[in-house]
């Protein structure tokens, strides 16, 4: 499990030079100003950073890299909770409790809230890491599709409790965005919807569609409003409240737990990641809370569950990574591409054969995440600035922002224009009480669940069960996903009786 | 400030035709003035992070160097390369924006089935380096030994494997080649189509499809896991094992290379702007010949050797003339 | 068709519903156009179809009771309220498709005055200066960072 010699190893790798924890800090602040700018990717920002390590030692350049990582992965949960921006798919399930806390003026306790849970998830997804790494890389590449389309429908469970009130309007939107993340090149080849237009064969842009639906929608709607925040007395910026939300955060220890099991499993599988394992941990914690009703309202709750498993699916991809020597995205390529340049080849035997820098490399995650704590409230203190802005202002500059960031993300008007579309589709929505984060999941969802379940029917010849029954991975997620949904209705039915039996109660000893 | 002013002229240059037309200012006239005089923009039409990407920023330095100028780059991914394509075609001939593309199996493609507005000669390709090559791999723990078993396998039950690989690709045109070869039908096989080659080659090295054809360099990594049987290549590539095609096939065989990534030029810039066209030919020459670069690439996994422009282009229209071949397979699957 | 005059037709509903019943059938039709192969339509055909049987589950939505007050998202809404929306989607459009060609420098400062405008802010020295400095901010911010320059026309 954990070698004491690799460890000690470990340390002399960290102590030999000093020098390369003065990357640790320009490394985080960079990674929180990109991963803070809708549509600009941790990629993005890792592929710039590049050039300047090759230049570098070893240590230096992944302590900056990895830096940059870790800071960008919470740096995007920032406009979710002031804006509603999801700037990258790994913020989305912030957005659904971060910013209506942030409307009722708790952005405060939001943002302390989300940077806790982020550093802890953090910090649990290496500690995870130490001892998962071997067993998860056993797994990972065993993976068929027939378990990545269990992964995919249990995603799609969320919708059912996105559709609130309304229910057929909620599964409307959520069939929809399925639909519409089909649009394109499917994976067998054959190509539909794109009306010929040659940047739709990818499909829909996702990151400029998700930020037209969930933040520009809305921000059309307050056009009539004077301030993010009504209540004037709720506008302050407060230091106090921020560290209150961090406090909050360590109350709920079982939900940050789970978030960060999440995202580490599903952080390890290639090209599923952050973007999925945020959906999930919502989704269950949301399912397993007594006040799973007032979730979407800005039930902190929501918020934990969602960071503490998007900044732990770092983790995960990490532990990919490294065991395998295979990025699960382009995140991990880049690191990739720098221990290449420093004559390291990741694989199986890199492991076996480098312990020390895989602990190395574990010791300096925990030592960002706590740094991240500290530069993270400064950071969240400054940015909180913007619920004082006047909406007359705020509303131009944001809309432009996600203008600028849809652009940056597909690097052409194809950004704009689908974020033009798809903000008027969303304040239509809101407008008439289509929940837009059921068309969000779908539209994330469908471009998975069709390739899988294309690539389970070409795999099978057809015949889904008896290749099912041939999967034990696949059936035990289906299980684990029925039990999950069955343990739900039971307390569910027990909360309700207790209720009944505490009127009743009540009742009898008024009437006595 | 002085680095804003040289931003400026860096974003100027890319407003592109507009701003150029704009002024009046023909771009030869720029051009005679010493070129380069201003930084040049390198179109990638992938995204960050993939082979082309990581070429065109390791390689960067040393053309830089030997052009004297910066070399900005620029990722326009999307559609199978072809909106970058479009997008490179679309900026003046003038030397101040080049390309790095796998040239194979992409702009054939995008002429032969995506309806792409250019033709293969409206390129030009000064070299390409990375020549990569089919690889029909098992896990290292299927009872697969050899491509014999595979092939006997499918001549007894088409649809006893599962096969993956990607949907219009060179490894689609090669296994096609091989079915053909040994009267298996291919109809029957139990194709599993994958978006790209790294989740393939997942499923291969998983276990998840029983056999996969992928291209062979992005195997390095998953060495371990397993089990080269037949490389689409005449002379053995990266030590792997296995048959090569030529002894499966037989002498001179039919069959596709895979992706052909480097460095390319407007074709049209040879008489529009013949001195600059040499210059830059003649710089990324020397900065591929450049002994650090080879060592900075070959340490990165990526290539750097030099087949010059005449080789590289036939090299691209042999691969071309093959696909064309096969346009139905590659059209629909 | 009034035979009930207790119902009303909630009309921008209505428009809505058409316009996603229109994508679901157009893609359809147009996935069908591409292959009937199963690999083509195995996942598309099933949810179109569920999409419109759900389509048809909301329509009585669109027909409220007059008395039911749930309907009524525009409670307080004034008809200048909703025209300053629309103007507003107008602005956004306009910078969406003219970035590419008129610049960024121009499209984003015009949308800014314009929005500014329609949002409420109604000193011009004020709306023109923060336009002005925010537009060269987020130029040369977003521009550093991102792997493409924006095209513009005057910065």
């Amino acid at each position: 499990m954990i070698e004491f010699t690799s460890v000690w190893g470990a340390f002399a790798l960290l102590g030999s030079d000093l020098n390369a924890w003065l990357y640790l800090l320009p490394g985080l602040v960079i990674g929180l100003v990109f991963g803070a700018m809708p549509g600009i990717s941790i990629t993005m920002a890792m592929a710039f950073a590049l050039p300047a390590t090759l230049y570098m030692d070893f240590l230096p350049a992944i302590i900056f890299l990895t830096a940059i990582y870790t800071g960008a992965g919470f740096g995007g949960s920032v406009p979710a909770v002031l804006m509603g921006i999801p700037g990258t798919s790994s913020a989305v399930a912030t957005t659904f409790d971060g910013y209506p806390m942030a409307r009722k003026g708790q952005h405060n306790q939001a943002l302390g809230i989300a940077l806790a849970s982020s550093v802890i998830g953090c910090l649990m997804s290496y500690l995870l890491l130490l001892f998962l790494i071997a067993p998860v890389s056993n797994v990972v590449l065993r993976l068929g599709p027939l378990e990545m389309f269990a992964v995919a429908v249990w995603g799609m469970l969320l919708l059912g409790s996105l559709a609130g009130s309304h229910l057929s309007r909620g599964l409307l939107a959520g069939v929809f965005g399925v639909l519409l993340g089909t649009v394109g090149m499917n994976t067998a080849g054959f190509t539909r919807g794109t009306m010929g237009i040659p940047w739709l064969l990818d499909g829909i842009p996702q990151i400029p569609a998700m930020m037209g639906l969930l933040a520009a929608s809305q921000l059309i709607g307050l056009i009539n409003t004077n301030y993010l925040i009504t209540d004037e007395s709720s506008r302050k910026i407060s230091f106090s409240k921020i560290v209150g939300g961090v406090r909050m955060a360590l109350s709920y220890p079982t939900i940050i737990f789970r978030g960060s099991l999440i995202g580490v499993i599903i952080g390890a599988i290639p090209g599923v990641g952050s973007s999925i394992s945020n959906l999930l941990s919502y989704s269950e914690t949301k399912r397993n809370a007594p006040d799973g009703d007032t979730f979407g309202q800005g039930n902190p709750k929501g918020v934990i569950a969602a960071e503490s498993a998007n900044s732990s699916s770092e983790g995960g991809a990490m532990a990919t990574m490294l065991a395998l020597g295979i990025p699960g995205g382009g995140a991990t390529a880049i690191l990739l591409a720098a221990f290449a340049m420093h004559n390291i080849v990741g694989g199986p035997s890199f492991i076996a054969n480098n312990k020390d820098i895989v602990y190395a490399l574990i010791f300096s995650n925990f030592a960002q995440a706590i740094l991240l704590l500290f530069v993270g409230l400064g950071f969240v203190y400054v940015a909180s600035y913007v619920v004082r802005v006047p909406l007359r202002f705020l509303i131009p500059s944001v809309l432009v922002v996600a203008t600028f960031g849809a652009y940056a993300i597909e690097g052409s008007a194809a950004g704009p224009i689908t974020l033009w579309v798809f903000s008027v589709l969303g304040w239509a929505m809101v407008r008439y009480s289509y929940p837009v984060a059921a068309a969000v999941v779908g539209l994330l969802l469908g471009g998975l669940l069709e390739g899988n379940l294309l690539r389970t029917n070409q795999i099978s010849g057809g015949d889904f069960i008896g290749y099912g029954l041939e999967r034990p991975w696949a059936l035990l997620i289906f299980a684990l996903m029925l039990g999950s949904l069955m343990l739900q209705t039971l307390s569910k039915r027990r909360r309700r009786k207790q209720t009944e039996r505490e009127a009743q109660a009540n009742a009898a000893s008024e009437a006595s | 400030m002085h680095s804003k002013v040289s931003r400026r002229n860096v974003l100027k240059a890319t407003a592109g035709g507009v701003a150029m037309a704009a002024l009046g200012m023909p771009s030869i006239l720029r051009a005679q003035d010493g070129f380069p005089n201003r930084p040049i923009n390198v179109i990638v039409p992938f995204d960050t992070g993939g082979y082309n990407d990581r070429l065109a920023r390791a390689f960067a330095p040393f053309l830089q160097e030997a052009l004297g100028q910066p070399l900005t780059i620029i990722n326009r991914g999307g559609a199978g390369a072809l909106l970058g394509h479009t997008f490179f075609l679309q900026q003046p001939d003038d030397g101040y924006t080049i390309l790095c593309t796998s040239a194979a199996p992409y702009l054939p493609l995008n002429i032969l089935t995506q309806d792409a507005s250019f033709a293969l000669e409206d390129f030009y390709m000064v070299n390409l380096p990375s020549q990569d090559y089919t690889l029909l791999a098992t896990s290292s723990g299927s009872d697969i030994q050899t491509i014999d078993d595979v092939i006997a396998r499918l001549k007894e039950d088409p649809g006893s494997l599962s096969v993956g690989l990607q949907p219009a690709s060179a490894d689609l045109v090669n296994f096609s080649i091989l079915c053909e070869a040994n009267d298996i039908d291919m109809e029957a096989v139990r194709i599993v189509t994958y978006d790209g080659g790294g989740p393939a080659r997942n499923a291969v090295a998983g276990g998840v499809v029983d056999i996969g054809l992928v291209g062979g360099e992005g195997f390095l990594p998953l060495a371990e896991q397993i089990r080269p049987l037949l490389t689409f290549d005449v002379r053995q590539r990266d030590g792997w094992e296995g048959a090569l095609v030529n002894e499966v096939l037989g002498e001179d065989p039919d069959f596709v290379v895979g992706s052909q990534r480097g460095w390319g030029l407007h074709a049209s810039m040879q008489e529009s702007n013949p001195e600059v066209f040499s210059t830059l030919v003649e710089a990324i020459e020397t900065a591929s010949k450049n002994p650090a670069a080879i060592e900075a690439l070959k340490n990165q996994q990526l290539a750097t050797d030099w087949y010059g422009p005449e080789e590289s282009n036939q090299m691209l229209a042999r691969t071309a003339t093959v696909m064309e071949q096969y346009i139905d397979l590659l059209q629909g699957t | 068709m009034n035979t009930k005059p207790r119902r009303r037709i909630v009309w921008g509903h209505l428009l809505l519903l058409i316009v996603i019943v229109g994508v679901v059938i157009a893609y359809l039709l147009d996935t069908r156009a591409a292959s009937l192969r199963i690999n083509n339509l195995l996942l598309v055909q099933p949810a179109s179809i569920l999409a419109l049987i759900l389509a048809a589950l909301v329509l009585p939505g669109i027909f409220p009771r007059s008395e039911a007050t749930e309907e009524e998202p525009e409670k307080k809404e004034t008809t200048g309220d909703l025209v300053r929306v629309f103007l507003l989607i107008a602005a956004l459009a306009g910078l969406a498709f003219s970035l590419e060609t008129i610049g960024f420098d121009i499209a984003t400062f015009a949308f800014m005055v314009v929005a500014l405008a329609i949002c409420g802010e109604k000193r011009w020295w004020v709306n023109l200066g923060f336009s002005a400095i925010f537009t060269v901010a987020l130029i040369y911010g977003y521009g550093s960072i991102t792997p493409f320059p924006f095209p513009l026309t005057i910065l």
